[in-house]
Parts: structure tokens; C-alpha cells; sequence
């Protein structure tokens, strides 16, 4: 057996020590390649301050809270549009609960809620977040999977179908607050599902849980014209939202909690959309569940009780 | 106290060090899954700066690959576990090693579960929402927030199993019942539910036809336990095969000779050896003088040579041997190549199986370097065992092999062969429920199945898993399979054919059609598919590393004993020297 | 101890030196890449054009009587006694179908007011006897200003809807104790002569980020 001796533990030592110092430069090279691969990170603007980050949940905001991010907001909102909006935080009314009816007799499936609903809530235009999605249904048919979302014809209504713009049913039992691994989202005292986009995580298990196509999320950051910004905001409502984040139809907060219709009914040109408080006998909406002999529910089987109610004069 | 952090700290420190060290396969591997992981994670930061809108989703079809892989890597991570039934409850001894293997499978499982799930996030840097008290968990309502806390449970429990069971391997003491077997037990039960709240993430969704059906728990559970085991069946040949020893003797270093060539003649062993055996071996202290002397009939001390072989695999003579000072390394043939399953140092033993159990030998004892053996016939082991000390020490050293024998890999298969059964038999009742009556929710099925209103962008895929799986499990039945190339093909076929199953074939139809009509289809963007494969890339990294840094511990090379010599990692002796020509 | 490695290990030490040194060098240019390739392309996104201002419009795409009054505008196409003599009602005449003709003068308006020619006569709604106002089935005068009256006297069910808020467009406020519900008049949306609303063309389809298949045609069953 070769006896050990000074020379080969030299060269030994040598050969440990070559081997030392290559897997020390291939760990340089692999840190410098680690650190390139998170170049793309430089351009990361707006993601978020250490103040939004550390943001607390809507629920637990004091006033004072509330008026500091407020006031974020507006600023945030003035340097990318140039435009200073007034922001509030609009709480529900007493002895309100919302519900909307939509006239199917009437609906000529123009689409004009659809588009003044994305200005009024400041939708991303690129990619274009609508809340609103009208379907085309062939006359004797409830059933979606005959619907046509995409016609473009040269005059609506056309003979033979009718429109059903569908938005979310703010349901009484609502599948997305129940998924909701945050508590994002959640339904207010007059009936209304919000969203705290400064909560939200970007899970998407609520658009994944709707049964009604109502959620969306931004994939990208929005794109909204300037000159058509509404600067008329609610934080819960069509404040612009970030990156990452779910929106909805919220029965547009910042109009109804003021006391004033939504825009959707108010673009409408015949008329089909109907809006108010359940809970007053007066309304126009009570009115309208007291006569009408024929409404329905979307998917009401899903046991989601919506409060949006759509009916047919004849 | 002190002394217990000193020595986990340089446990520890050990253990990263080792996972740095290799041969020049070790490197091209972690290399190449560096590489794949910093495309990934380069994929992944465009995705942070540009949004979601870099991969293929949209709001019609909202979760992709991220959630697809994340559900099927749930299953890996339950199925992993769920083999210590058979060690724990049966008390099958030829798994015992492949628990730790299993056990760290779910643990890099785990890991790539929540890195996919991480991915998917919109805003990743809220995830402190999630968190209990400081953010505002939905807990129970929220099928998610039970996976947070499962799946980080689930996480912790193995690290700690794994941890607690590898560092009392390195300290080279029995490890406390007490200290693991209850978290054992509470890990099966948990495995369980990680994949079940996993399946109930999709199932509690009424308004997703496709997904709420009692069938779903059920199906994961099956598939899960099909996929699983399959992997580790084949994960568990690699190991065997990368620390194996070349297969032709004659390449190795040291030579192997037959005993007696060249050296002093064996002479009978005196009290004087005893007391040398002693000092490396206090147990034997507890020994009675005059047990000792009893022992000490027929008992002999050999003076070996590098190469001598000692004992040989398949032998019956029924001689035990203790090291008084060199160094010995036993190795076993398994599959055709023969591996190292311990090396045993002064004051240890080797041969005692066969002594104590009258069985032929299984493994093959080599001197690694000049050493001084002493041979006891199993008349004398079994007076020193007389004291209570030595027997425990004897019993639970036994243990301390590193077997993947294929007896294990057969114990594996049954369990495959029975889930694909099952897996199958629960694919005949969807689909039989989903087209026989003709009501109106099956557009998803019918999307899935044969296309739905001119697309048919998956049909291609489900039936080629369907076909996969029907071919593995006609092979697992068939006794063709128990030879390990056809059983390796079977494993290959279940784990891609549930892989698609699972993935692609339960997230992405829930979708289609969306629940007002429309038909969007899906396919991963070259973003989201580099970022899926860096997120696989690393897991293997992960996995690659627990391996590395475990079977030199279960071999007994990297112990306590060894501690002065760090770099000692057993590449530079015999074993992978050799193996690198 | 540590003996001489033999020839053996030596070349496979060699080799793993070089497999270091390589990885070395595919890291470097891993790095480089990466820094070179920035951010990534952007990813292109189709062009998706603003919606035309007409289709945000809320105003009501016809004027009544009422609304010009208000608005103190020109209402000398409203005196019909420009053209006509006082107690002279204009004769209506009739072609060989039995439809009325329409005289040139008034040209601009379709008569469709109900099917099968229901309301054959002008006078059905118009006072023959003061053409500036309007007349009910029992003779009662209305108002050029009050349409809903006239209207209500035969569409009855349209009547208390509109008076409920039901029928036709709202705006202003559902809360009434912060402000008014403002309705529209009838003709607003419907024109008297040829009361159907006419269609018109819609805003166009949605863009959605991932391409949307058409829907077959629908059958029915």
C-alpha cells in the first residue's frame, strides 16, 4: 500500500484547493446570474409605498385613517391624470336595501349602459374591463349557452331574439364573499357587494366562484383617457384601480348613495333599467314586484337569491 | 443546551456545505436546473412588472397552469406521506429508509405548491392578508384559507419529522418515540386533508357545473395516491442508482481479496480486545467480566488489509464482527449495481444480522483501509447482548441501513396498481353521470370530452391521459410490470397521464364554457411556461439537495464521528470515485 | 489519511474542474443575457378605439312641444294657423287603399300609429276644432304640453306605469327627500305619428383580452 507522503498531500492539497476555487467562481457566476435575472424588476413603477403597503383593512379604518388615504389617493390620482378628482367615502343609507329590475319587453340591446357605466366608473379602456355584458337570446330561451355576446349588426333589436345585459346580481347569498380568502370583498348593510382594492390579493377564487360572469380582473395596469376621467369618486367605487386587483358593478356608489340613479339606467333609451329601495312601498321598484306577474331570477337554482329581478311587460 | 445548539449549528452548517460538493454529474445536474430556475424566476419578474396579462388567462378563463400544477403537486405532496402507513402501522422494515425519501418528496412538493400559488397572485406583495391576526384570514368560510393553513402545516410537520429523524441518524443516538411517531400519525391524517380541502376548493363552487360533484374529493385522493408513489418509485431508482458503485469490481480503487492473502493469521481474541472494542463502545462496559469471558469462545481478531472482503452477500456463515479500529464499508447488490448502505467505523458492527436471524447474508463487508477486526460467533454476540444495554444498542443499530431494496419498489407498485384501479373506476362513473342523462350542465364535460360548438383545443390531451392511464394500469396488473423496466414505463405513463388529467383536464373545462355561454379558450404563454418550469426546476433543486444532504447521513458517512473532517463526504473514497470512470 | 489519488479519480477530478469552470462561464452569460434582455418586450395589445360620445349621450333623441317651451325656443312650426283658416278643419283625404295621404306640406310624417291602420284619422288625436291643441276619444282638449294625458286616455296600463316611474326613462334622484326623479314625456322617446321605437345601431361588441369564439347559430328545440 503507497505510504503517505509530503509530495502527493501537496498535490492533493493543491487539487482541493483548485476545486475550492472553481465552485467558488461558479457561485459568483451564479449570484450574478441570479441577481440579472431579477433586472426586468427596475421597471417596476407604482407597485406600491411602503404606506400602501402597510394599508389596513377598510373595516378597521378610523376616520382619520380614511381621510389620510383619501388624500393619497387624490394625489396619486392627480399626477397620473392631471386632474385633482374629490374623493369620498360613501357609507350606506338606513332602511335602504338596493334592487334592481331590468324590462325585458323593453331592451333593444344597444349597449349604451355598457359603455356609460365603463366612463362612469373609469374602466380600463386597454384591456377593457366592462361590467356589463349584454346577451343576445333567442326568443323561448333562458338558457346562456345559446347566447351571443358578440353581435355587431347594423340596427338592434333584431326580430326573433332579445337582449339580457347581465352585471353583478349583488346577491343576497353571494358565492364570491363566502371564497373570499381575505375578506376583500364583502356585502354592505344596503345590499351592496364592494371591494377594497387596496385589500384584494389578486387570487381571482371570486371570479372563479360567480356564477353570473360579473367579477374582473385588471391583468395589466389600466388604461383610462384622461379627458374622460370622471373625478366624481368613492374609495369602495370607480376610484381607479391598481394592477392586480378584482372589480365589479357596484350599483354605482357614488351616485347611489348620494341619492341619484346609476348611470346604466340613466343612459338607458328605453327605459328597460329600474332602480331603487325595496324597503320603500313607493318606489318604482316595489311597484314593479307588486305588478308584474313574470320575473325571474338568473340562475336561480344556485341558491345565490340575486337581487336583480328581470321581468316582461308582455 | 449549549452543546445541542453547537452540534445542530454544525449539523446544519454540514449540510449546506455538502450540498455545494459532488462529482462533475452533480454539478452538469444542478447546474442545468439553476439555469431553468433563473429563467424562471426572470419570467416571473417581467410578470410582476407587466401584470397577468403576460400569460394566457383571462376573465373567462381566470386560473391556467399555475393552479394546474399547484393541484396536481398537492396530490404529490399527500401521496408522499401516506407510504408511512405501511412502515408505521404494518411495521413494514423494507420501507423504513423510503419514509425520509417520501417524507422530503412532500416537503419539495410542498415548497413548488406554494410557489405556483404565490405566482398566480395578483398582487403577491399583500400575502400578509393571509395571515392569521395580522391580516384577515376568512377562516372557515373560505376553502382557500384552510389550504394556507394546511399547507403550511403540512410543511412544517414533515420539516420537523425529517429534521428530527436525519439529525438523530447524524448524532448517531435512537431517536425518542415519543418525539415523532405521534407527528407521524397526525401528518397521515393531514395529508389526507390537504388534498381533500384542495378538492373542495372546487367542489363548494356551485356555479361551476364541471366542478361541483361529490366525485371530485375522491378523484384527487386517487389520482394523488397513483401519481405519487409513482414518482417515488422512480426518484427511489435514481438514488439507488447514483450512489451505487461501479458495477465491474475490478475498476475500483481498492481491490477486494479474499481474506487471509498476504496478512497476519487470525489469532483468538483476548480480554485485552475486548477492552480496545470497549473503548470506542461503552455499552460494553455494562458487560459482566464473566459474560465477557464466556464471549470470548471461538471469538478471533483478523488484522485486514485495504480490499479484503470480510463477509459476501448471499453467504451463510453466521459469524458477527466489530471494528476495533480501520474502517469497513458494507455494500449491498440491489437491481444489478451494488451501493454502499453504511460504513461502519471503530466500535461499530456489521455481519450481526445473519448471526442474530440465522439468514444469509445481505449485504457484502470490504475493509476500506488496514484494519483490525474482531469476529464473534453468534453464541458470544448473544451473551454480550445479555446486557440490556448492549442489546438496545445492537437492535437499534440494525437498523441503521440505507436499503432500497426492490421488495420496497414492488410494496410501492401494489399501492399504484390499486389507485389507478380506482382512478379509473371513478373516470368510468364521471363520465357515464356526466353524458347519460343529456341535462343541460355538461357543456364543460362535452367541451372536454369531444368539443364543444367547433372547439375542441383538449380533446387531443384527455384522451391521450386517458389512454396513458388505461396503459398503466393494464400494466401494473399484469405480473409483466413487476420486472423494473416495465414497472418504470407504467410510472412514467401514470404520472404524465394524471398529470393531465388533473391539470389540464379539471382546471381549464371548469372555465369553459364561462357561466354566461361564451367559450374562450386557454393556452400558457412561453411566459408563464418558463415560470412553470422554474418553479419544477427548483423543486428538483430542493429535492436534489435534501437527497444529497440525507443519504450520506442514512449511509452513516456523515455523522457525528466525522465532524473534524468536513469535507469528508465519502466522494473522495471509494464508492463515488469509482463510480465517476 | 489521504493517499495519492490514482490516475483514475484524477481524470474525474479534471473533469469536474472543467464541468465547474464551464458552469462558470454559462452563469456569466446567462447574467448578460438577462441584463440585455431588459424587461421583455411589452406585450402588444390590439388597438382598441374609444366609443363614440353619441353612444354616453343621455339625452332624449326627441324634443316635445314642452321641452322648446321651456326652453324659450322658436315655436312657429306649432301655429297652425299660419297656413290654416280658423274654423275651417282640413279635409283628410284617402287613397284607394283606405290610407290617409299625407299632404305635402306635411310630408315628414309616417302615419303608423297603431296596426291595421287602426288610427285612420288625424282627428283621433288632433282638435279639428283648435288645431294648437289636442283632443281625447270624449272630446276633451289637451294641451300640446300635457301628451301623457292623451296618450293615457288609451294606453292606460303605460300610464300608471310611467305615473310609478315604471315605464320609460328616469333620472335625477330615487331618494326623493335629496332631490327629483325627473320623467320624461312620451313623445320624447316615442314620435306620436309612428310611436314604435326605431332601431338603431348598437356599441359595439366587447373586446375581450383572449379571442371569443362566435356563437354558432342558435337552434331552437
Amino acid at each position: 500500500m503507497p505510504l503517505p507522503d509530503t509530495t502527493t498531500d501537496k498535490t492533493s492539497d493543491a487539487a482541493m484547493s483548485r476545486r475550492s476555487f472553481l465552485r467558488g467562481t461558479a457561485a459568483f457566476g451564479g449570484l450574478t446570474a441570479l441577481a440579472a435575472s431579477l433586472s426586468p424588476l427596475f421597471e417596476l413603477k407604482d407597485f406600491t409605498s411602503a404606506e400602501q403597503f402597510m394599508q389596513k383593512y377598510y373595516k378597521e379604518m378610523t376616520p382619520a385613517d380614511m381621510a389620510k388615504v383619501i388624500k393619497r389617493i387624490e394625489g396619486d390620482v392627480e399626477r397620473q391624470y392631471g386632474l385633482r378628482p374629490h374623493v369620498r367615502d360613501y357609507k350606506p343609507m338606513d332602511g335602504v336595501e338596493f334592487v334592481y329590475c331590468l324590462n325585458l319587453t323593453r331592451c333593444i340591446g344597444c349597449r349604451k349602459c355598457v359603455h356609460a357605466c365603463v366612463n362612469e366608473n373609469n374602466q380600463s379602456r386597454n384591456p377593457e374591463i366592462q361590467y356589463i355584458r349584454v346577451l343576445k337570446l333567442p326568443h323561448g330561451s333562458l338558457d346562456v349557452e345559446k347566447a351571443d355576446q358578440n353581435y355587431a349588426p347594423e340596427s338592434v333589436p333584431e326580430p326573433g331574439f332579445f337582449y339580457m345585459p347581465v352585471q353583478c346580481q349583488q346577491c343576497r347569498n353571494p358565492p364570491c364573499v363566502k371564497v373570499c380568502p381575505v375578506h376583500a370583498t364583502w356585502q354592505e348593510t344596503d345590499g351592496i357587494t364592494v371591494i377594497d382594492y387596496d385589500w384584494c390579493i389578486g387570487c381571482r377564487y371570486c371570479e372563479a366562484a360567480c356564477p353570473y360572469f360579473a367579477r374582473r380582473f385588471n391583468f395589466a395596469k389600466p388604461e383610462i383617457p384622461k379627458e374622460r376621467l370622471n373625478p366624481n369618486m368613492s374609495y369602495l367605487g370607480n376610484r381607479p384601480r391598481k394592477q392586480g386587483v378584482m372589480e365589479k358593478c357596484h350599483f354605482c356608489i357614488q351616485r347611489t348613495r348620494a341619492g341619484r340613479y346609476p348611470a346604466c339606467l340613466e343612459v338607458c333609451p328605453v327605459g328597460a333599467r329600474k332602480f331603487g329601495n325595496i324597503l320603500d312601498p313607493e318606489s318604482e321598484v316595489s311597484y314593479i314586484l307588486r305588478e308584474k306577474r313574470v320575473f325571474i331570477q338568473l340562475k336561480e337554482e344556485m341558491g345565490t337569491s340575486p337581487r336583480f329581478y328581470y321581468y316582461f311587460d308582455k | 443546551m449549549k452543546r445541542f445548539f453547537r452540534n445542530y449549528s454544525v449539523f446544519l452548517w454540514r449540510c449546506a456545505r455538502i450540498a455545494f460538493v459532488g462529482d462533475w454529474r452533480y454539478y452538469a445536474w444542478m447546474g442545468l436546473l439553476t439555469v431553468i430556475c433563473l429563467f424562471g424566476l426572470n419570467a416571473y419578474c417581467k410578470q410582476l412588472v407587466q401584470g397577468l396579462i403576460v400569460t394566457g388567462m383571462s376573465d373567462e378563463v381566470s386560473w391556467g397552469v399555475y393552479i394546474a400544477n399547484f393541484t396536481f403537486l398537492v396530490g404529490v405532496a399527500a401521496a408522499a406521506v401516506m407510504m408511512v402507513i405501511p412502515v408505521y402501522i404494518y411495521g413494514n422494515e423494507e420501507l423504513h429508509d423510503l419514509v425520509i425519501f417520501g417524507e422530503l418528496l412532500a416537503v419539495a412538493a410542498i415548497f413548488m405548491c406554494l410557489a405556483f400559488v404565490t405566482v398566480d397572485l395578483g398582487r403577491p406583495d399583500r400575502f400578509w392578508h393571509l395571515i392569521p391576526g395580522l391580516g384577515q384570514l376568512n377562516f372557515p368560510a373560505s376553502m382557500l384559507s384552510w389550504d394556507v393553513i394546511v399547507l403550511n402545516g403540512y410543511l412544517l410537520l414533515n420539516v420537523y419529522i425529517c429534521g428530527y429523524l436525519l439529525f438523530c441518524r447524524y448524532e448517531k443516538k435512537k431517536p425518542s418515540k415519543w418525539f415523532y411517531v405521534p407527528f407521524v400519525f397526525i401528518a397521515i391524517v393531514w395529508a389526507i386533508s390537504i388534498h381533500t380541502v384542495t378538492a373542495f376548493l372546487y367542489v363548494g363552487l356551485g356555479g361551476r357545473p364541471f366542478w361541483n360533484s361529490a366525485i371530485v374529493g375522491p378523484r384527487f385522493l386517487a389520482s394523488a395516491f397513483t401519481a405519487g408513489p409513482a414518482l417515488i418509485i422512480l426518484a427511489l431508482q435514481v438514488v439507488r442508482r447514483v450512489t451505487a458503485t461501479a458495477p465491474t469490481p475490478g475498476s475500483a480503487r481498492v481491490r477486494p481479496r479474499t481474506l487471509g492473502a498476504g496478512l497476519a493469521a487470525p489469532h483468538s481474541a483476548t480480554l485485552e480486545d475486548l477492552e480496545v472494542l470497549a473503548h470506542h463502545l461503552p455499552e460494553l462496559a455494562t458487560v459482566s467480566l464473566e459474560d465477557r469471558k464466556q464471549s470470548l469462545h471461538g471469538a478471533t481478531v483478523l488484522d485486514v488489509a485495504a480490499g479484503d472482503v470480510l463477509l459476501r452477500q448471499g453467504a451463510t456463515d453466521d459469524g458477527a464482527f466489530f471494528v476495533l479500529s480501520g474502517r469497513v464499508v458494507v455494500t449491498r447488490e440491489e437491481g444489478g449495481r451494488s451501493r454502499i448502505t453504511r460504513s461502519a467505523g471503530p466500535g461499530e458492527q456489521f455481519g450481526e444480522v445473519s448471526a442474530l436471524t440465522a439468514t444469509p447474508r445481505v449485504a457484502t463487508a470490504t475493509a476500506e483501509e488496514h484494519s483490525i477486526i474482531l469476529r464473534l460467533p453468534a453464541a458470544s454476540l448473544r451473551k454480550l447482548m445479555q446486557s440490556p444495554k448492549m442489546n438496545d444498542l445492537i437492535h437499534s443499530r440494525m437498523s441503521e441501513r440505507l436499503m432500497i431494496s426492490d421488495r420496497g419498489l414492488l410494496m410501492l407498485r401494489s399501492i399504484v396498481q390499486v389507485s389507478m384501479l380506482i382512478n379509473v373506476f371513478l373516470l368510468v362513473n364521471e363520465v357515464f353521470k356526466e353524458f347519460y342523462s343529456g341535462n343541460l350542465h355538461v357543456a364543460s364535460a362535452k367541451y372536454l370530452f369531444v368539443g364543444l360548438h367547433g372547439h375542441h383545443a383538449l380533446v387531443p390531451w384527455i384522451w391521450t391521459a386517458i389512454a396513458m392511464n388505461l396503459v398503466a394500469m393494464t400494466l401494473l396488473v399484469l405480473p409483466l410490470s413487476r420486472s423494473l423496466k416495465w414497472l418504470n414505463l407504467a410510472c412514467v405513463l401514470c404520472i404524465v397521464g394524471i398529470w393531465i388529467e388533473k391539470g389540464m383536464g379539471l382546471v381549464i373545462p371548469g372555465f369553459i364554457p364561462t357561466p354566461l355561454g361564451a367559450i374562450v379558450e386557454y393556452t400558457p404563454s412561453l411566459n408563464e411556461t418558463l415560470v412553470c418550469l422554474g418553479i419544477w426546476a427548483f423543486g428538483l433543486l430542493l429535492y436534489t439537495i435534501f437527497l444529497r444532504m440525507s443519504v450520506p447521513i442514512l449511509q452513516g458517512r456523515m455523522s457525528k464521528d466525522n465532524e473534524d473532517q468536513p469535507d469528508i463526504t465519502g466522494d473522495e473514497t471509494v464508492a463515488s470515485v469509482a463510480a465517476a470512470d | 489519511m489521504q493517499s495519492r489519488p490514482p490516475p483514475s479519480s484524477r481524470r474525474s477530478g479534471a473533469r469536474t474542474n472543467a464541468w465547474l469552470g464551464g458552469l462558470t462561464v454559462v452563469f456569466l452569460a446567462l447574467g448578460a443575457f438577462f441584463l440585455a434582455n431588459g424587461g421583455g418586450r411589452i406585450t402588444p395589445r390590439p388597438n382598441i378605439p374609444l366609443v363614440d360620445a353619441k353612444f354616453l349621450e343621455t339625452t332624449p333623441w326627441r324634443r316635445t312641444y314642452a321641452d322648446m317651451v321651456k326652453d324659450k325656443e322658436d315655436l312657429s312650426d306649432y301655429d297652425c294657423y299660419a297656413c290654416h283658416e280658423k274654423n275651417k278643419p282640413p279635409p283628410i283625404r284617402y287613397d284607394a287603399d283606405q290610407k290617409i295621404i299625407i299632404p305635402k306640406e306635411h310630408k315628414d310624417i309616417v302615419m303608423g300609429h297603431g296596426s291595421h291602420d287602426r288610427n285612420n284619422l288625424c282627428y283621433n288625436c288632433h282638435n279639428e276644432q283648435n288645431l294648437a291643441t289636442l283632443q281625447v276619444r270624449d272630446g276633451r282638449e289637451v294641451k300640446f304640453d300635457n301628451i301623457p294625458a292623451l296618450c293615457g286616455s288609451c294606453h292606460g296600463p303605460n300610464l300608471r306605469d310611467w305615473e310609478a316611474g315604471a315605464h320609460g326613462r328616469t333620472s335625477g334622484y330615487w331618494n326623493r327627500s335629496l332631490g327629483a326623479m325627473d320623467r320624461l314625456s312620451c313623445a320624447n322617446c316615442h314620435n306620436p305619428h309612428s310611436p314604435r321605437i326605431p332601431t338603431r345601431e348598437p356599441a359595439p361588441a366587447p373586446h375581450p383580452l383572449r379571442a371569443v369564439a362566435a356563437a354558432e347559430p342558435e337552434t331552437l328545440h
